[in-house]
This record gives structure tokens, sequence and C-alpha cells, in this order.
């Protein structure tokens, strides 16, 4: 029963039960796990834009800071003011100013007024030193002409205020700042007339004013910022920020390769990316946004962007996804179980109809099966009818077998055996009678005169005059088999176990006698005698032949000794 | 014993071709980047039938390294820069070459085989590389500023130029430049000097634009300021820049000469064949390698003069300074905008 029918069938359907199951669990998991990753890609996307205009109104907050700076009557004065001592008072009160505004602005490291003239010598200068703020003053007080946010803000209109590209702060001497990442906010100030003698610089900690913008992002968010080449400048691992600034860049582009698309500013301001050196696993999905600056003299933009792990994405599909896993495993185990039942009881009635044919195979037997209404049961009865019809037609068979058999081995008009079954018979008993020793007769009758009785009273009441004598042959008999018609009018008997061959010749002497009386044949009586020889095992011979002959030869020897008298010519010898 | 047979020839056969293996030599080459590339060293493998092992390094650093992990061993021939050469040299990881047998030798502008001028490649009477590629710091001005090519470095310092020059920011090279300026030795400023070096960049501060430090960035700040002149640290790579940029620029070469860096192959003192890495160097001064080096990476060659700045020029091949970390220290202070007189501690 190896992978029989009922295992085969039970496999298809569990197959088709499982495929369904299994195919639409993988499509529900594939379609939510993209449309939860378009989900966080959309979320990202809001989430930096937010960011976007949270850095833009910061900027500008902190411009506005630097307007106000400027704004003020003493700034303006300085100009004009040549007495030092005047002077110097004019600039503690703005040193005072700058403290109370770094004090407010924890991501100010250092507000100066820096002349126009002088190479750009600073005039006053506050810088922050980890907890506190520092005068900076003197000698100390630096030239910062050749630095670009004094250059190119010193080309700007009054009002107008120049945010630096970010870089690394190496200036000696700016206390915290040092080594900060930095960007610096710088205004011209002009005096009454409008000419430009100085500019207000704010040096503002991108760290700091980072960490101020991301407190309102969930903390798996991954900021990243670039300038406009690409080059790092925030990135969840910081030491691959700031790579020019050790001769070495590092792109957002390398990693991120849409990003290319936003440092053209002829493409797209916003797009989706997802990291290219990652596998998708820990890949990280971002939102980037190129934030435009209108300024001239500064930096034309800044690639903003929000990254966020796939995983964590996924984490919500893969939870989906084992919900629907699981229910796949049910239904397809499910599907299993209807398979095996359904395959079961297709199978047991063919099971048992098979029994049923076995056992009638065996034994010729019709066993009775429960009745069914279905195809199985019209199957079933039409088996036992089949059965029934070939038991019929072996019984016929049997029969006319028997027939046969017998027509071929007995003589149709006396039904004595013929010559065949009379040989067959002899054999054996001469066999027997060679492994026990015994003796036997053979007796020889032919009728005398029979083709005159044929001719004179016609061929049918010779046959009956031959079944007369068969009938009185059988009757002096031992068995029914030993009495044999050999054809025309010669008939053979044979007595096994002869002890005393007398009593074969008181056997010859009574068949004699019987001979001599009239057949009563319709009504007629007739007298029909024959003539008979005996041979005798062993002494006449050792087989079939030489005994026919022998007692063949007899019987001659007593028709041409006149008939109607038997010959047992030994006998009378001894 | 016929069955024994096969197992006889197998070593035999593994032994036989140990031995054709070996028979093929192989050149083991440490090189920078596009100094042997692919199609180069097959030609070189398909003419002399050997093998070639290129390794690369990106950095001074990188070299030293892959030279001291086994004492030059590993490799035959290496390209290093003349002030490495000098310290390999040192180390006794190098073996004299004799240029006389490097027939391409001859082929070479008449600077590179002067031997005695070329600092670091003669050490004890003995010379130990070939140059092959140079790149020289001349000086990039606007045409249109310019009637004449400027024609010393001092020109950085003139006041007509204030706000229109830029500078490299770098320590080393910017006071090598101040003491070339002043008629010193670029290399070694005397200490007593130091201050007055330093005053000198000081002075060069308050004339610059500002000190770039990517060529990209100078290539703006060039257009957007009107610049009349700018130091070229990245030599006529910046210059190609410049004109692709359409930017009407020339190239000159100051009197008092260029700083340049000069890249030479040596043979390592473990090379396992010596003859051999004096063919693959004699393969690298064909015109056809060295051309095609200077059309690829824009680095001039040792065979032909580049386009500008001409052969009467001098060149100051770099060689270390005598204190890189004073010359470190004081350039951050200057760059920060300390004012005179500087306290030299």
């Amino acid at each position: 029963m190896r992978f029989g029918i009922a295992f085969k069938l039970g496999c298809l359907m569990a197959v088709f039960g499982m495929l369904p199951t299994a195919l639409a669990g993988y499509y529900i998991y594939n379609s939510s796990r993209e449309l939860l990753l378009q989900a966080a890609e959309r979320d990202l996307q809001t989430a930096v834009q937010v960011l976007g205009r949270n850095l833009q109104s910061s900027l500008h907050n902190i411009s506005l800071d630097a307007a106000v700076l400027t704004h003020g009557p003493q700034v303006r004065q300085l100009a004009s003011i040549n007495d030092p001592a005047q002077r110097s008072h004019v600039q503690d009160d703005l040193a005072a100013l700058f403290r109370a505004m770094l004090l407010a602005h924890p991501d100010y490291m250092q507000i100066r007024l820096i002349s126009a003239s002088d190479h750009g010598l600073e005039w006053v200068r506050q810088d922050r030193d980890g907890n506190h703020i520092v005068r900076v003053s003197g000698a100390d007080l630096q030239e910062k002409g050749h630095f670009a946010y004094v250059f190119e803000a010193l080309k700007l209109a009054p009002g107008d205020v120049r945010i630096s590209p970010i870089v690394i702060n190496r200036e000696q001497g700016a206390h915290s700042g040092l080594g900060k990442p930095t960007l610096h906010v710088s205004t011209p100030v002009a005096d009454a007339d409008g000419k430009v003698f100085a500019l207000l610089v704010i040096n503002v900690d991108l760290d700091q004013l980072f960490s101020q913008l991301q407190s309102d992002l969930p903390d798996e968010y991954q900021v990243y910022l670039s300038n406009r080449w690409g080059d790092l400048l925030i990135h969840p691992d910081h030491r691959r920020t700031f790579g020019f600034d050790q001769g070495r860049r590092l792109f957002l582009q390398d990693e991120f390769s849409e990003v290319s698309r936003l440092l053209d500013t002829s493409g797209p301001n916003s797009l989706i990316s997802r990291s290219v050196e990652q596998n998708q696993q820990d890949g990280l999905v971002a939102a980037f946004v190129r934030l435009a600056n209108n300024s001239k003299t500064s930096e034309p933009f800044i690639i903003l962007g929000l990254g966020q792990l796939q995983s964590h994405v996924l984490a919500q599909a893969s939870r989906a996804g084992g919900y629907i896993a699981q229910i796949a495993v049910f239904f397809s185990l499910l599907a299993l179980l209807v398979a095996f039942i359904v395959s079961r009881a297709l199978i047991r009635p063919l099971r048992n109809m098979t029994e049923a044919v076995e056992l009638f195979s065996r034994e010729r037997k019709i066993s009775e099966l429960p009745p069914r209404q279905d195809e199985l049961g019209v199957l079933a009865r039409s088996f036992r009818a089949m059965k029934q019809e070939i038991l019929t037609q072996l019984e016929d068979l049997t029969h006319s077998r028997a027939a046969f058999e017998h027509l071929a081995r007995h003589d149709s008009l006396t039904g004595l055996p013929n010559r065949r079954m009379c040989f067959e018979r002899l054999e054996q008993a001469l066999i027997s009678a060679r492994q026990s020793g015994q003796k036997m007769a053979l007796l020889f009758v032919d009728l005398d005169h029979f083709k005159e009785v044929n001719d004179q009273w016609g061929h049918r009441f010779g046959d009956q005059v031959l079944q007369a004598v068969a009938k009185l042959l059988g009757s002096v008999s031992e068995a029914r088999d030993n009495v044999a018609r050999l054809g025309g009018d010669e008939f053979v008997m044979f007595f096994e176990d002869v002890q005393d061959p007398r009593k074969i010749v008181a056997l010859l002497e009574k068949l004699h006698v019987c001979f001599q009386l009239p057949l009563l044949i319709d009504g007629k009586g007739v007298n029909v005698h024959a003539s008979m020889g005996v041979s005798m095992f062993p002494r006449d011979g050792n087989d079939i032949g030489t005994l026919i002959q022998h007692a063949d030869h007899a019987m001659y020897k007593a028709k041409s000794a006149g008939k109607n008298r038997y010959s047992f010519e030994v006998m009378v010898e001894n | 014993m016929s069955y024994r047979c096969p197992l006889w020839v197998i070593p035999f056969i593994f032994l036989l071709s140990l031995q054709v293996k070996a028979d093929t030599p192989t050149l083991r080459v440490l090189a920078w980047p596009g100094y042997a590339d692919g199609d180069i060293v097959a030609a070189f493998e398909k003419r002399h039938g050997v093998k070639v092992e290129v390794t690369m390094v990106g950095s001074d650093e990188v070299l030293r390294s892959k030279m001291m992990e086994n004492r030059g061993g590993d490799f035959d021939v290496i390209a290093a820069n003349t002030a490495e050469v000098h310290y390999y040299a040192d180390q006794g990881l190098l073996q004299p070459l004799r240029p006389e047998r490097i027939a391409n030798t001859s082929r070479q502008l008449p600077r590179f085989r002067d031997y005695s001028r070329i600092p670091d490649v003669v050490v004890d009477g003995r010379i130990y590389a070939i140059p092959y590629v140079w790149s020289d710091m001349g000086l990039i001005y606007d045409r249109k500023q310019f009637s004449q090519p400027p024609d010393s470095i001092t020109s950085m310092w003139d006041p007509k130029f204030q706000g229109s020059v830029l500078a490299f920011n770098t320590s080393n090279h910017n006071f090598s430049l101040a003491s070339l300026s002043l008629g010193g030795d670029p290399f070694r400023i005397k200490a007593a000097d130091f201050a007055r070096v330093s005053e000198h960049l000081v002075a060069l501060r308050r004339n610059v634009l500002t000190f770039y430090s990517l060529p990209e960035e100078a290539a703006e700040l060039f257009r957007s300021h009107n610049v009349a002149l700018l130091f070229a640290n990245y030599g006529r790579q910046q210059l190609k820049q410049l004109r692709d940029a359409g930017i009407d620029v020339g190239y000159a070469i100051p009197r008092e000469g260029a700083l340049a860096w000069l890249d030479c192959w040596a043979i390592s003192r473990g090379a396992r064949d010596p003859v051999l890495a004096s063919v693959w160097i004699n393969y690298m001064l064909e015109p056809e390698v060295s051309i095609l080096l200077t059309e690829r990476q824009g680095l001039p060659n040792t065979l032909q003069e580049p386009n500008e700045g001409g052969s009467t020029h001098t060149l100051i091949w770099l060689r270390p300074v005598e204190d890189d970390k004073r010359r470190a220290e004081l350039w951050q202070r200057i760059v920060s905008g300390e004012r005179p007189p500087l306290e030299l501690r």
C-alpha cells in the first residue's frame, strides 16, 4: 500500500488545499509589507519637511537675532566715536548684550562684532567656554578678514544676513566652539549714512541646533545633513562627518545613490532613497529634502535627510506576516486532515470490494457488502452480479466437461468402458497386482454369429442384443468398470486378486450357461452364444498386449473348436 | 605492476608543474593607482613572458606599512616619492640602481637624469631611484589682470592684488613659500628666522582673499571674487579644472622655482629578480607608457616638458622640513588671525 491511490489522492488534495492558503498569505504579507514601507516613507517625507521648515525657521530666528543686535543705537554710533574711553564704554555695553544673548541661546557659541577694516579685526567678542561666557579682548582679538563669513558678508547690503556653509571651527582660541561643526551667521553693520563699517557674526553649534530640532522626532529616526556637494555633515556615525576637513571626502550620495539627483538644482526638491551598502534587512529607508537658501553669497542649498532602519519599519510587517503564517499553517493542516478523511472514506469501500473479489477468487464465495446508494454501491452490485454469472457458467462448464469425459471413456451404446478406459483400468490393476504379487484373470468374449443376427433382425435389434449381453456380463463382474466393450461384438472382463483359478472356471461355466438361455428382446427370445478365452497374469504374460493376445488366442481356439464354448487351455493342462 | 605506474606519475607531474610554475618569473609591483593600469601590465606580461602582481597603495603611510611588513621582501619594484625613497634607502630596504643599464633613461629630460640635483635619490653616493612622474605647484593667474605672467612668488604679497589672491590652507608649503620669497631655504628655516617667516605669512594672510582647501572651492572663489592669482597646490590638474570652468587663466613657474613632488621607481633589496625589475622600470619609461600616464592622470611625465611653465624654470623637489610640528602649530595660529608679534613658544 506504499504510495497507494489513497496516499496520492490525499497528497493531491492537501496540496490543493495548502497552495491557495500559502499563496494568499504570501501575497497579503508582501503587499502589507510594501504598504507599510510606503507609509513609513510618507511619514519620513513629512517629518523631514517639517524638520527642514523648523531648521529654516531656526535659521531665520538666528538671523533676526543678528539683525536685532546690529540695530542697537550704540553699534551705529561706534562708527563715529573716536574717543577711546567712550569707545570702550560702548564696546562694554555691546559685550553685555552679546553675553545676554549667549545665555539665552545655548546653541550660540560665539558673538562678535568685526571691523570691516584692519583686516577684519575683532572689536567685541564673547565666547562660550563650557558653562561660562568669556569675553575676549585686547591682544587676543584676531584678524578674520580672510574668512568667507567676513569678506562675503561685507559685500551684503545692510540688513541682509549671510548663513555660511557648515565647517569645523579650526580658529584657535574659539573656546567651546573649537573643533565643533559651526554655522556662521553674519550681517553687515552700517553707519547712519548706510556705509558698512563692521559686521556682526553669530557662531552656531550645529550639533546643539540639531539636538534641539531633533528632540521632537522619534528616537529611531536618524538625521543626515550634507552640503551642496554631498559632503556628510551630520550622520549617525560621527566618524563619517566632515571628511573634507581631514582631506578624505565622504559623500551622502555614496550611501544613498538617489541623493545625487537632489544635488542637481534642476532635479526634484525631495525624494526617497534606500541605502545601497547594506543588505535588505539592515538597510535604511530615508527621505531627503533640498533646503534652498535665498542669499547669493552663501551656500545655495543643503540636503537634509531622515532615515529609518527598514527592519524597524518591517517589524510590523513581519508581525502581520507571523499571523498570516499561523493562519496559513492552520488552514493547511485543516486541508491535510480533510484530505486524509476524504481519501479514507473513498478508499475503504474500494478495499472492501477488493477483499470480496479476493475471497471470491479464493473460495468461490460471494460475501455481502454494506449496501450503498452511490456509484460505489452500483460498482459493488455489478461485481456481485458478475460473480454470480461466473459461478453459474462455471457450474455448466463442470457438468459438460464431466459429460465429455464420460463420453470419451465409455461406449455410448452399452455404457460400458471403452477400449481406452479398459486399458487404463487394466494398467492400474496390473500395477497394483505386480506390487502385491496377486494373480489376475482376463476374459475375452466374442459373440457367435452376431453378423447373422444383425443381418436377420436389423442393426437396432443387434444393438439391443449387445446391450443385453453387456448387462449380462456386468451382472457377473466384480466391479462395474471391470467389463468393457472393445468394439463390435468383442467384450473384455478382468478379475483382480484371483486366489483360486477354479473360481474363474466356475464363473466361465456360469456365463456359458447364461448364454445358453434365450435373450428376451422386444418380446422375442433370441439365442445368442459366445466364445470365451482366458489368460492369467502373471502366468500368460506380463503386460496388457500379451495378456489380451493370449486371451484372444484362447477365444479363437474355442471358436475353432466349434463355438459356443470357452477355452481355458492351460487350466486343462494343469 | 600496471596499476603502480599512474601512482608514480602523479607526484612526478605535480613536481613538474611546480617546476613549470616556478619557471614563469613573477614581478611584484607596489604602486599608486594609475601608475600600472591593467592594459599596461598585460602588455608587459605578454612581451616578456612573465607574470606581474600589482599591489596598489593610496598613501605614504600604507606604502610604508607594506614595505616594512617583510623588510621589502614582498615586492620587487616600488613607486615612491623622493623623500620616501631616501627613507627606505636609509633603512636598507632598497638596492642601488645602474641607470646606464636602463636604456630608456636616455629618453628622459636632462633634469631627471641629473641625479645629483634630485634630492633624496642619491644616498651615500649611490643612486636608488629613477624618476617617473611629477607635479609642480606653480601660480595660476588671470590673463585679464596680468599682461605678463607673474614671474615671482612675491606677487602673492603684492598689495596691488590685496583680496585677489588665493593661497592654500597648509602649513608646510606656506612656510616653504614664505621662506623662499624671503630668499631662504624652503625646507630648512633657521630657528632665528622663524619669527620673520611667520610675520611674512601674516602679511600673506592680510593680502589674500582666503586660504582654500578643495580645488572646487578654489575654482568657485576664483570666478566669483575676481581672483588674480592662485597658488596651485594641485598643480596642472587645477589649471585644467579652471579652464574647463571657462576661466581664462595661465600657468607660471616663478623665478624662485616651484615646489614639486617627484615619484620614482626603485628596486627592493629583497627583489627576486633585480634584472626583471630593471626591465619593468625601462618599460615604464617607454614613450607610450609614460605619455599614457600623462593623458590619463594629467600628471607630467619625465620624457616631455609640459606645455606651460617651460623648461627654463626651476623645480624645487619637496624634501622633509626641519620641523613639521612647529610649522603646523604656528600656521594654526596665523590662519586663526593672530596679530604680530607672534610669540614663539
